[in-house]
C-alpha cells in the first residue's frame, strides 16, 4: 500500500487549516536542520573529512575532484524530494547550509577551543555557490537530465573558484629550513598530529604535481564528470528512501 | 501525552494558549532543552578532565574520572530505555478504531516532535561529537577504545539517539491507525539504518585493533558508519505520508462542519 494525494485538495488553506498547516511547516523546518547537519556532516566527514578539515590537505590533485563528489549526494537525494513531491527549489542549499553550520559549530568548539588547533588551520571549505546553482537549474528546467549534466558539471567546476579567497593566501610560499613550502604546509609541520605519516603520503602524490598550473583544472573537470553521473544516482536513491510504503511485517 | 481516544476532550481543553494541535509543544521544548544541558554538560566535561585525566588510559585517574562515567552513562542508557519505550508500549491505545479526525492529527504532530527530538540528537551524535573525535585522536594516541570522546559519543550519544529514534517508531506504531495497520517503510528505515551505526562501533574498534593509524577519519574501516547515516534519508518518506494523511483528516472535519 502507497500513499496517494488527492489532487482535489489543492486549494488555499484559510483560517485554521492554514494555521495548523504553517505550525507543522515551523516543526518540518526545525526537524530538517538537525537531520541534514547531523546525517549530511558525519556522511561528509567521514568519506571526504580530512580534506575538509586541514588546510594542508586542502591539494590541487585531490580536493576538488573528491570534495564536490561526496558533496553533491545528499543534496540530489533531498532535492528529489524536495522538488519532485513539494516543489520548494532548496534542496541542495538546505544540505550545504546544514553541513557548513555543523562544520563550523566543530571547529570552533571541538578543534579550536578544546584541542587549540588555529581556527585558520581548520576553516571548512565553503559548496553554497555550486548548490545555489544545482538548486536554480533544478527550478528553471524542471530536468533530470540537464541538472545532472550542467548542473552536477557546475557543482564541481565552481567549487575551487569560490573557496580560493578563503584559501588562496595559504597557498602563499614560504622559505622554511632550506625548503620551499606553502604557508599551509608550515601550519602542517608546527601543529603535529598523530596522523601524520599518512597524512604526508596522501597528499599529493604521484606526478600531477610536474603538471604545475594544470593540475586543479583537470582535477575539477574530472569531478565535473564524475558530479553529472553522481547527481542522478543519489537523486534515486533519495526517491527510494522517500518510499511510502507500509510493510506488512519485517 | 495522551494517549488514548478517550482522552480527546480532556487533552484538546488542557492548554488554553496553545492550539489543540501543539498541545506537546511544552515538553518538546523541554526535551531539547534537556538534550541541550545534557550535551553542552558533557562537552565541557571534556573540556575540564580530557587532557588532564584523559590522555592516559592506564593511570587511575583515567579510571575515576573517565571510565566512572561510562558506568554512569549504561545505567542511565538502561533506565531511559526502559522507561521510555515501557512507558510507550504499556500506555499503547487499544482503541485506535474509535480515534477522532482531530485527535489523530494532534498525534501526527505529536510524531514530528518525536522525530525532531530524534533529529536533534542525531545532530549531536552525527555531527558534533562525531567529528570531535577526530580532532581528539589527533592529539592523543588511542590506547583504549574507551577514550574521553568515544566515552561519550560511541557509549551514550549512540544509544541516546537509538532510544529516542525507537521512541518515534513505537509511538507511531501504538497511537496511529496506519502505522499499526502496516509496518511504515520510511520509519523503519529511518530508525533501524542509523540503529546499525551503533552495531558499526564493534567494526571500527576492532579494526582499529590492527590500525591505530591516528587518525586518517576518511579510511574505508568507518565506512559502515556512512552507510548506516544514508537512511536517515527516510524521514522524507515519513514526512509525505504524514503530509497526505494530514490532508484527508483535514478535509475529512472541514466535510464534517
Amino acid at each position: 500500500m502507497s500513499a496517494h494525494i488527492p489532487v482535489s485538495t489543492f486549494k488555499p488553506y484559510r483560517g485554521e487549516k492554514a494555521r495548523l498547516a504553517r505550525a507543522y511547516d515551523y516543526l518540518i523546518l526545525v526537524l530538517a536542520l538537525f537531520l541534514f547537519i547531523g546525517s549530511f556532516h558525519l556522511h561528509f566527514a567521514l568519506t571526504v573529512g580530512d580534506w575538509d578539515f586541514w588546510v594542508d590537505w586542502k591539494d590541487r590533485q585531490w580536493w576538488p575532484l573528491v570534495t564536490p563528489l561526496i558533496g553533491i549526494t545528499f543534496p540530489a537525494a533531498v532535492q528529489a524530494v524536495l522538488w519532485d513531491k513539494f516543489r520548494l527549489p532548496l534542496g541542495a542549499t538546505l544540505c550545504v547550509t546544514a553541513l557548513l553550520l555543523g562544520t563550523w559549530v566543530t571547529r570552533v568548539f571541538a578543534y579550536h577551543y578544546w584541542n587549540y588547533f588555529p581556527i585558520n588551520m581548520v576553516l571548512p571549505a565553503t559548496m553554497l555557490p555550486g548548490a545555489l546553482v544545482l538548486d536554480a537549474l533544478l527550478m528553471l528546467t524542471n530536468s533530470l537530465t540537464i541538472t545532472s549534466i550542467f548542473g552536477g558539471a557546475a557543482f564541481a567546476l565552481l567549487f575551487y573558484p569560490s573557496n580560493w579567497p578563503i584559501f588562496g593566501m595559504f597557498h602563499q610560499p614560504v622559505e622554511y629550513a632550506n625548503s620551499q613550502l606553502t604557508v599551509a604546509d608550515l601550519f602542517g609541520f608546527q601543529y603535529i598530529r598523530t596522523g601524520m605519516p599518512e597524512y604526508l603520503r596522501i597528499i599529493e602524490r604521484g606526478t600531477l604535481r610536474t603538471y604545475g598550473q594544470y593540475a586543479t583544472p583537470l582535477s575539477a573537470f574530472c569531478s565535473a564528470l564524475l558530479c553529472s553521473l553522481m547527481y542522478p544516482l543519489w537523486w534515486h536513491i533519495g526517491k527510494w528512501f522517500a518510499s511510502t510504503r507500509y510493510l506488512t511485517k519485517i | 501525552m495522551a494517549t488514548t481516544s478517550e482522552h480527546v476532550a480532556t487533552s484538546t481543553e488542557s492548554s488554553k494558549s496553545l492550539p489543540w494541535y501543539l498541545i506537546d509543544l511544552p515538553r518538546y521544548l523541554k526535551g531539547f532543552g534537556l538534550l541541550s544541558v545534557i550535551y553542552i554538560g558533557l562537552r565541557l566535561y571534556q573540556g575540564a578532565f580530557a587532557v588532564s585525566h584523559g590522555l592516559d588510559s592506564t593511570e587511575p585517574a583515567f579510571e575515576q574520572y573517565w571510565m566512572r562515567l561510562f558506568y554512569v552513562e549504561l545505567v542511565i542508557i538502561t533506565l531511559v530505555a526502559s522507561g521510555f519505550w515501557g512507558y510507550l508500549w504499556l500506555s499503547r491505545d487499544r482503541q485506535l478504531d474509535q480515534l477522532e479526525p482531530k485527535e489523530e492529527i494532534r498525534r501526527y504532530f505529536t510524531l514530528t516532535m518525536w522525530i525532531s527530538i530524534y533529529t536533534f540528537a542525531v545532530y549531536w551524535a552525527g555531527s558534533y561529537f562525531a567529528e570531535q573525535d577526530n580532532s581528539w585522536h589527533q592529539v592523543a594516541i588511542r590506547d583504549t577504545p574507551f577514550t574521553a570522546n568515544h566515552i561519550i559519543e560511541f557509549y551514550f550519544n549512540f544509544p541516546l539517539y537509538v532510544i529516542l529514534g525507537g521512541c518515534a517508531w513505537l509511538y507511531a506504531r501504538t497511537r496511529l491507525p496506519l502505522y499499526a495497520k502496516g509496518i511504515s517503510l520510511p520509519l523503519t528505515l529511518a530508525v533501524f539504518g542509523p540503529f546499525m551505526i551503533l552495531v558499526s562501533v564493534g567494526f571500527n574498534e576492532w579494526g582499529h585493533t590492527f590500525w591505530f593509524r591516528e587518525e586518517f577519519f576518511a579510511a574505508p574501516i568507518h565506512w559502515g558508519f556512512v552507510i548506516g547515516v544514508w537512511f536517515a534519508l527516510g524521514v522524507g518518506g515519513i514526512l509525505l505520508q504524514g503530509v497526505t494523511r494530514l490532508i484527508e483528516l483535514l478535509d475529512k472535519i472541514e466535510d464534517a462542519e
